[in-house]
């Protein structure tokens, strides 16, 4: 049995990125984590989670960011170590605490590892999360592989101990969630006794001592991170190119150098203190080349950082030429990869090389495509929210006033493409939605003529569409609120929230109701079943008449995919092939060509459509909406 | 030489040339035919987009390429070329003798009484009407009986999509079916039955056509919305216009009676009716309206063999009464119908004239609808 928890000192083990971070805190001795999931961070706690009871450990899904990192610092507070993680978009919710918590401090290591996602693969946005690590003047680590993200973990407890802050780890995608091969150390036996010193209040206020206590605590930082082996050289004494590179720009930098085959020529600068900069450091290697290359993710942080650095010194370094996103030698959006990074190097340093061919990308997907069954981004076969979105689709094409649906974050954010018919129409935050019609719902007075809806999961509004519900109530806003209620935190992995009655760590859990909450807030509140097609539109079509206040319906089914795990399958599907009228005038594949659920194929041979067993989930919907009743089901 | 581009002829077509152009007559012929197509309040909603090239919708629809010719020469033998008021074999005027049908009747009762007779005698096993009880919103219902056909009595000025009734069902199978529409909803039957696509509704077991005199008809969702402003939200029971000259819409609503003039509700009449060239719904076996003058006498056009012979049989059995249309009621019908089609017409012109109109006529006909007088 492969466990993080194994005290296998030496032990080498191929761990995820994510795992190698948490395996880091374990031996760290960390006692409390917590964290709102999300993608590609929701790994860390999810593996502490699964060894919380056997390591004695408190792990949690908080509600969101903000109550995760305030869970973490508590511990810190009381003098145990402390772990929270999340993805980038969560630090902003977090970062009005952790603006404060950095005037306070901290007392037991906390460290605070956020996830990016370049490219925003799986997120709204491709931020760069370091800055708030600069804003914060907090000490930033970017581990570049695996042993490393697990050591760094490791020693950002001992630094935020010793500097009475928390610290930042900076991931990304292809640390987070690739595997390699890490070396184990020794898990901690004894753990301390948590008590919060009451001599010693923790308040940002006043705030300019405070301010003055962290830059004292920063400065000390700097001189940390000075003599950090996660900061070193690599290359000749007097390269032509100097690579500067955090995190996973180490690889790929490697992977071009080697590429190119001109170790000789090119020198790689791999800083993995990012802020501080171990700035003697920077600088000594700055004076062996004239010509400098940043490759990072996302952001030109170390760029303007470096150039900063550079600035306050030019006269000693005399002049160089920097090359990076500012300079649009590398891409300012979308993520790294080896190909870029050396084709970067080439047309600075011009060496011989052939790039890889513009249909490359095409030719890969090509030769996949036997392998692999072609799949647009869309809901899984039996999704609620296909059945949600149908309804709404039907439901605003009969009222026929154009209305409006503002999304939020979650599986349901596909309603955007033609997974969801293109009917959501706005996407931000968490909670957002709901928000936002808080402001488009007091428009009527000014002649919005258009029906204001707001889409919002389970979990999506536990975290944060809570105190905007509130807000349209006290405010009298004018919307119709759909609860997309699946039991789970669907997309980043069915981590439970308090609506599902059991804790990160399998617990069981009171059950915190949408329905009692909205109803606390005043609300007439409905409550029905999307697979229930017909009766979804009509309850729709009844509260979009009524104008007035915020009506709230809750569609309640569980995710089809935790139904799956429990082996639960409502219907068996069948088309009759006999009476299904394929692509004749009276349906024209209104299956498979606008509901379009995976579970559903259209069988060319013979014109008709069919059930695809291996993916149905026997959700019955399509069943509702054959025009010609050819798709039965039957109680499985 | 210039290639004509291909003209969608589904619902692509149907949208172009009749939804975007505000030309729907809410009839019903194209809904429960497909998935795409659904009626709320009185309207055709598309709920998604098809790509056939040819389809049910817009080959039925009253309002997309109708060859007038060819769609009277099928039903009745002959062309377009009665233009008054269409193939006449007999008119009179009629009203039913059981003082049930005339105590709930706009007028005469001769369509219900028909309806009934037919019923009872096994002319039809299923009538299609529009039922005037509920909430005032017109759709088609399937009935069966006399307590049936009285909630259907009396008229509403509202059109809506009768006809998805007949596709809808649901139907046995071997039912012989009578219809009661508005000219609309009788020239889309018309072309339901002449249709070369495959049908796969019950068109041909359509055996009575029974039409309703039309002016106009009032789209519901505007209307109700100015009516609702006008009683103060509180449910609408009846609505009744009063004869001309006085032209008033009475409106019941918590019992109150609200006096509404004609002429500000005439924005909500369907933009469809002002470019229909029917005023006696032609394409009937028998067409029933109102007679100027002579309260509770219905005028009756028979059109059909069909028509002639259960209006024969009824008035043997003693079921309604007829007399002769007085000579000055049959011009002022005659000048009424031609003048619905010259205002068509020049509705028409405006629009971007009357060769991209949604029927095809031949020019002389469309000469003699405009210049000739009405015969006396």
């Amino acid at each position: 049995m492969r466990s993080i928890a194994q005290n296998a000192p030496g032990k080498t083990m191929l761990l995820m990125g994510n795992e190698a971070i948490a395996r880091g805190a374990l031996e760290a001795g960390v006692k409390v984590c917590a964290a709102y999931p999300g993608n590609p961070s929701s790994e860390i706690i999810g593996t502490l989670a699964q060894v919380a009871n056997e390591m004695g450990l408190h792990v949690e899904w908080s509600v969101n960011e903000k109550v995760a990192l305030e869970v973490a610092a508590a511990a810190s507070f009381a003098g145990l170590r402390g772990l929270c993680a999340m993805k980038q978009n969560g630090l902003n919710v977090a970062s009005d605490f952790l603006l404060n918590l950095n005037l306070t401090g901290c007392n037991g290591g906390l460290v605070l590892v956020v996830a990016d996602d370049p490219a925003g693969v799986s997120s709204s946005n491709e931020e760069d999360s370091r800055i708030f690590a600069k804003l914060g003047d907090l000490p930033l680590l970017e581990p570049a592989h695996f042993q490393e993200a697990k050591e760094m973990t490791k020693w950002a407890f001992e630094i935020s101990e010793q500097l009475g802050l928390p610290v930042l780890i900076r991931s990304v995608t292809r640390v987070s969630h690739a595997r390699g091969n890490v070396c184990l150390d020794e898990l901690p036996q004894s753990s301390p006794k948590p008590r919060f010193d009451t001599s010693r209040p923790r308040t940002a206020f006043p705030a300019s001592p405070n301010h003055k206590i962290l830059h004292e605590r920063f400065s000390r930082a700097k001189q940390m991170v000075e003599g950090s082996p996660f900061n070193l050289y690599r290359g000749p004494d007097q390269p032509e190119l100097m690579v500067v590179t955090s995190g996973s720009g180490w690889m790929y930098s490697l992977e071009a150098v080697v590429n190119l085959n001109v170790q000789d020529r090119v020198g790689i600068l791999k800083l993995g203190t990012t802020w501080p900069l171990p700035e003697n450091f920077v600088l000594k290697h700055l004076k062996q080349a004239d010509r400098i290359l940043f490759i990072e993710e996302v952001d030109p942080f170390l760029e303007y950082n470096v150039k900063e650095l550079y600035a306050q010194n030019c006269l000693d370094l005399g002049l160089k030429a920097f090359c990076g996103k500012v300079s649009k030698d590398v891409p300012d959006i979308g993520e790294l990869n080896p190909e870029i990074v050396t084709q970067a190097i080439q047309n600075l340093i011009q060496v011989p090389y052939e790039p890889r061919p513009a249909d490359y990308a095409m030719r890969a997907h090509e030769a996949g495509a036997e392998l692999v069954p072609a799949r647009a981004l869309g809901f899984c076969a039996g999704c609620p929210h296909r059945a949600t979105y149908w309804a709404v689709k039907v439901a605003l094409a009969l009222d026929g006033r154009d209305g409006v649906v503002l999304g939020d974050i979650g599986c349901y954010s596909l309603g955007l493409g033609p997974s969801g018919f293109g009917q959501m129409k706005t996407l931000h935050a968490m909670g957002s939605g709901t928000g936002l019609a808080c402001g488009l719902g007091q428009l009527n007075r000014f002649g919005l003529e258009q029906p204001v809806i707001a889409v919002c999961g389970d979990s999506t509004f536990y975290h944060a569409a809570m105190p905007a519900l509130a807000n349209a109530y006290y405010n009298g806003a004018n919307f119709l609120l759909l609860l997309l209620d699946n039991n789970a935190t669907a997309m980043t992995g069915f981590q439970p929230h308090p609506g599902t009655g059991s804790t990160a760590t399998g617990k069981e859990a009171p059950v915190i109701d949408l329905k009692a909450i909205c109803e606390v807030f005043g609300a007439r509140v409905e409550v029905v079943d999307p697979f229930d097609v017909a009766a979804t539109v009509e309850v729709l079509l009844k509260l979009l008449q009524e104008e007035k206040g915020v009506r709230t319906l809750i569609l309640k089914r569980e995710c089809a995919l935790v139904s799956a795990k429990r082996q639960k399958r409502l219907y068996l599907v069948e088309v009759d092939q006999e009476r299904c009228l394929g692509e004749t005038c009276g349906c024209n594949r209104l299956c498979t060509r606008i509901f379009k659920c995976p579970g559903l194929m259209w069988d060319k041979a013979v014109g008709k459509a069919r059930i695809d067993e291996a993916i149905c989930t026997g959700c019955g919907v399509c069943s509702e909406i054959c025009p010609a009743s050819a798709i039965r089901k039957e109680a499985a | 030489m210039e290639t004509a581009e291909k003209v969608n002829k589904g619902l692509k077509g149907l949208e172009e040339k009749v939804f975007d152009r505000g030309l729907c007559s809410a009839c019903g012929a194209c809904l429960s035919l497909c998935p795409y197509l659904r009626s709320w309040k009185g309207r055709v909603v598309k709920l998604d987009h098809c790509n056939l090239e040819e389809g049910r919708c817009f080959a039925y629809c009253p309002r997309t390429e109708v060859d007038l010719d060819g769609v009277y020469k099928s039903i009745f033998g002959k062309t377009y070329e009665e233009i008054e008021m269409g193939p006449v074999r007999r008119i009179l005027m009629a009203r039913a003798k059981d003082s049930l049908w005339t105590k709930k009747a706009q007028t005469g009762g001769v369509v219900s009484c028909l309806i009934d007779f037919a019923l009872r005698e096994g002319v039809i096993q299923a009538g299609i009407l529009t039922p005037r009880d509920g909430d005032l919103l017109p759709q088609g219902r399937i009935i069966k009986g006399r307590k049936e056909i009285l909630s259907c009595a009396g008229s509403s000025y509202v059109s809506g999509p009768t006809l998805e009734a007949l596709n809808r069902g649901p139907w046995k199978g071997d039912e012989r079916i009578g219809i009661v529409g508005l000219p609309c909803q009788v020239l889309a039957l018309a072309r339901m039955k002449t249709s070369t696509l495959e049908k796969r509704t019950p068109i041909d077991r359509v055996d009575l056509v029974m039409g309703l005199f039309c002016t106009w008809a009032l789209d519901y969702k505007p209307l109700m919305a100015f009516l609702n402003e006008r009683v103060d939200g509180r449910p609408i029971k009846k609505l009744n216009i009063t004869p001309p000259p006085e032209r008033i819409l009475e409106v019941t609503s918590g019992g109150t009676l609200y006096r509404i003039p004609v002429d500000d509700i005439r924005s909500f009449i369907r933009p469809s009716c002002r470019v229909c060239l029917d005023m006696t719904a032609e394409l009937s076996d028998i067409s029933v309206g109102t007679v100027e003058g002579k309260e509770g006498w219905n005028t009756v056009i028979v059109r059909t063999a069909k028509g002639e012979n259960l209006l024969k049989r009824a008035k043997n059995a003693g079921v309604i009464e007829t007399r002769p249309l007085p000579k000055d009621n049959l011009s002022h019908l005659k000048e009424a119908s031609l003048l619905k089609k010259r205002r068509a017409l020049d509705a028409l012109k405006e629009k971007g004239g009357i060769e991209k109109a949604y029927f095809t006529l031949s020019a002389n006909l469309i000469k003699r609808i405009l210049s000739e007088e009405a015969t006396p």
